[in-house]
């Protein structure tokens, strides 16, 4: 028997992230690199981490290859202890049935027995889409304190996008009073934010229940939510008013990478005591050439810049040659601009090489998408928003 | 490489570093922008398959207690050996210093006599070199030799009146060395990291401390050579070194990782370089920044100029500031307007605004951790 634990963590890192294209053409959207040396996950694991949740699992399915390579043993997250610490959690056979995880309830419905081992009085329920930094415990006492069933972490977000979010109605308490998926008409802009904390004996119950509904598409915000609210269960609004992006397209996860460029930043990524914390690749720090010029960007080690960089973010390992010029670009681990080559507002996923004299992406437009290991061969353009993988013909 | 394990010595003099090892050995000096010394020197081991290393501490030995933490960073926390701290204690032959690495071994007998492996690579902590050491292995086994020393031809270590020199066979064996000559007759430089027969070891260091000799090289070693009752090789290292023994070879080899050949010298793709991790996010440039030949850390803001420096983590250059051909260490701040040139940061220490600090280039400014100027 493993000891109890006030609240686990359940991280759910299966999906697919088909709107980020050729950048999860291979890796689940979780492992997708942010920020010149982190990856999606890294945020939802050091708020576990920083908010005093030592377990976690980690529930995969898409292509979870590198994101199982990444998390490894856990310890860039002090997540490597005896009693918890991070499990990686695919489906897996069982004696009647084997199936995938059908949906978000169902991920967890087949992880329960994860859970019971460790007997925990709150269940915490995380996605990997979000860039975001955020004090889970504070979150855990507030749903103590308001002795809720559920809480529901919400942001406010402008009146007129709220028909694009599933918002909460809630009292003048944070009670929560309906919920509405993309409505019409918003009441509130109180946007779910896909974090919730469950007191897990109710959770339990409603996990089962849902899973003998045939017709039930097993969702949190579908389903389990929905029947808690019919139940008049007792579910709650936790307001959060922190940087939160979700970075679920091309263009937001650009987007998210150049907020970090702002002055000041909106994120704050300087805090020592609320540190991101992300597996180490282990490179020389990075060097700027006499005759470069950088000015506006973030850059780590490994790097070598010998040519232009305005406005960007390398990742680690990256080589701008003499005379290549990089501008308002997202350049992942290990690619290399070659000399005279010039990308501007794109994402360059990891290993790619950009050809001498190649142009990529415009001045305006759509953010141009250079696929993980593609060799973009010499003069070569790619127009605004193209997306070019290793098939793509010039 | 299961059968080899390695220990580091850390007690060499450090007295030409000035405030520099004022609270730290040599071993934990912080150098190209986010490294220890020793870093180089156990990621070389682990790279070469070591998986019992001991580092015998000596002085100050705090901040490199501090920094190797458990080893985890150079996967030498495992339940089978390890990585192994060995701190000086007192006992009859030793009242707290020790004289050299000789007494340093025979304080920590029992380490030896109880490790498994039958190898030992023993390396000082001074020179910073990244060795394929199980070639250096190789070479000791297949040589059948007591006793391998590795060695350069590379004169930038050679220092005036010190170090230990070596004149060879053909087959590589040690016909002669000489111990701190003012005029060396040879150009083979001991790099006083070798490979030798655990139990040999043990016996030699017993037997020296015993008949009160202190010096490795010239008790030890040149009596082996002189009397031929062992057989002493040695192997040549082609890579990169550095002997840091000094403020200006300290910031002569800070200065040399600048040249991209040279950094691709020590932090080899193969032999990747490990250390502890801070966590920090990517270093930031501003708008009105220069930055011209300079060695950047993670956790920089650079909003001023530099140029020709090596950054450490965490250090911010304020607009308008202007950095020459410095060295600065982890969060170390320079105000707006401070024009520094040829000068050495220590830890956290900050240069106020419009402040002029112009270190001649032979012979650099120190600033001492925590100073503000």
């Amino acid at each position: 028997m493993l000891r109890k634990k006030t609240c686990v963590a359940m991280l759910l890192a299966g999906g697919q992230g088909s709107r980020l294209g050729i950048l999860t053409q291979n890796v689940a959207k979780p492992a997708v690199p942010y920020g010149g040396k982190y990856r999606i996950i890294d945020f939802p694991l050091s708020n576990c981490t920083n908010s005093g949740i030592d377990t976690v699992g980690v529930l995969t399915q898409y292509q979870p290859l590198e994101l199982n390579a990444y998390i490894g043993s856990g310890a860039p997250w002090d997540l490597d202890i005896s009693n918890g610490g991070v499990f990686v959690l695919p489906p897996y056979q069982k004696v009647k049935s084997s199936e995938w995880y059908r949906g978000t309830a169902n991920a967890i419905y087949q992880n329960m027995a994860f859970i019971e081992q460790y007997n925990p009085d709150y269940v915490l329920i995380l996605s990997g889409d979000h860039i975001y930094k955020m004090d889970y415990n504070a979150m855990l006492n507030f749903h103590i304190r308001h002795g809720a069933d559920a809480t529901i972490a919400v942001r406010p977000v402008p009146w007129e996008e709220a028909s694009r979010f599933g918002i909460m109605n809630t009292d003048s308490e944070d009670r929560i009073t309906e919920f509405e998926e993309k409505p019409k008409n918003p009441k509130s802009n109180k946007a779910s934010m896909g974090v919730y904390i469950f007191t897990w004996e109710k959770l339990r119950h409603y996990l089962i229940e849902d899973e003998n509904d045939k017709k039930s598409s097993n969702d949190f915000g579908k389903n389990i939510i929905p029947n808690m609210l019919n139940d008049k269960q007792i579910l709650c609004a936790y307001n959060f008013n922190g940087y939160w992006k979700d970075v679920g397209t091309i263009e937001s996860l650009w987007e998210a990478n150049m907020d970090l460029l702002q002055n000041p930043m909106p994120i704050d990524m300087h805090d020592k005591k609320w540190r991101i914390f992300a597996r180490n690749p282990g490179m020389a720090p990075h060097y700027i050439a006499k005759g470069a010029t950088v000015a506006d960007s973030l850059i780590t080690e490994g790097c070598e810049v010998y040519g232009n960089v305005n406005h960007s973010i390398l990742f680690a390992g990256v080589i701008v040659e003499e005379g290549a010029s990089v501008e308002s670009a997202v350049v992942m681990p290990g690619s290399v601009i070659r000399r005279g080559a010039i990308v501007r507002r794109c994402i360059i996923a990891e290993n790619a090489v950009i050809g001498p004299g190649a142009i990529v992406g415009e001045e305006e437009g759509k953010i141009a998408v250079i696929g993980h290991g593609v060799t973009l061969p010499a003069g070569v353009s790619v127009p605004a928003g193209e997306q070019v993988d290793e098939n793509y013909t010039f | 490489m299961k059968d080899v394990m390695g220990i580091i010595y850390t007690g060499e003099g450090d007295a030409q570093l000035r405030e520099l090892t004022l609270y730290r050995a040599i071993a934990a000096l912080p150098v190209a922008s986010r490294y220890r010394i020793i870093d180089f020197l156990v990621s070389s081991m682990v790279n070469g398959g070591i998986k019992n290393v001991g580092v015998i501490m000596q002085k100050n030995y705090h901040s490199l207690m501090d920094h190797l933490g458990s080893g985890k960073e150079w996967d030498l926390h495992g339940k089978i050996d390890g990585l192994h701290i060995l701190p000086p204690f007192l006992t009859r032959e030793n009242v707290g210093l020790y004289p050299g690495v000789l007494d340093a071994l025979r304080s920590n007998t029992n380490y030896l006599v109880r490790s498994k492996q039958e190898t030992i690579i023993l390396s000082n902590s001074k020179i910073i070199y990244n060795a394929k050491m199980d070639e250096l292995v190789r070479f000791f086994r297949d040589t059948g030799a007591d006793m391998t020393l590795l060695y350069t031809t590379d004169e930038g270590i050679k220092r005036d009146e010190a170090g230990t020199y070596l004149s060879l066979d053909e087959s590589h064996n040690v016909t002669d060395l000489e111990v701190d000559p003012t005029h060396p007759s040879y150009n083979n430089i001991y790099m006083q990291v070798m490979v030798i027969r655990r139990e040999l070891l043990r016996e030699l260091v017993d037997k020296a401390v015993a008949h009160g000799l202190h010096s490795m090289d010239r008790d030890v070693i040149q009596r082996l050579v002189r009397d031929g009752t062992a057989k002493v090789n040695a192997y040549e290292y082609k890579g990169m070194c550095w002997n840091i023994d000094s403020v200006q070879s300290y910031f002569k080899f800070n200065m040399d990782i600048l040249d991209t050949a040279k950094r691709k010298g020590i932090f080899r793709e193969d032999m990747p370089v490990y250390t502890k991790v801070r966590d920090e996010m990517p270093a930031y440039y501003g708008d009105d920044c220069s930055v011209v030949n300079s060695l950047v850390a993670d956790g920089c803001q650079i909003e001023g100029s530099i140029e020709n420096s090596v950054l450490f983590r965490g250090v911010k250059i304020a607009p308008s500031a202007h950095v020459k051909n410095c060295i600065i260490m982890q969060d170390g701040l320079v105000q707006e307007g401070a024009y520094i040139e040829n000068c050495i940061l220590d830890k956290q220490a900050i240069i106020k605004r419009n402040a002029r600090l112009i270190g001649p280039q032979a012979y650099p400014i120190v600033i001492a951790k925590d100073v503000i100027i």
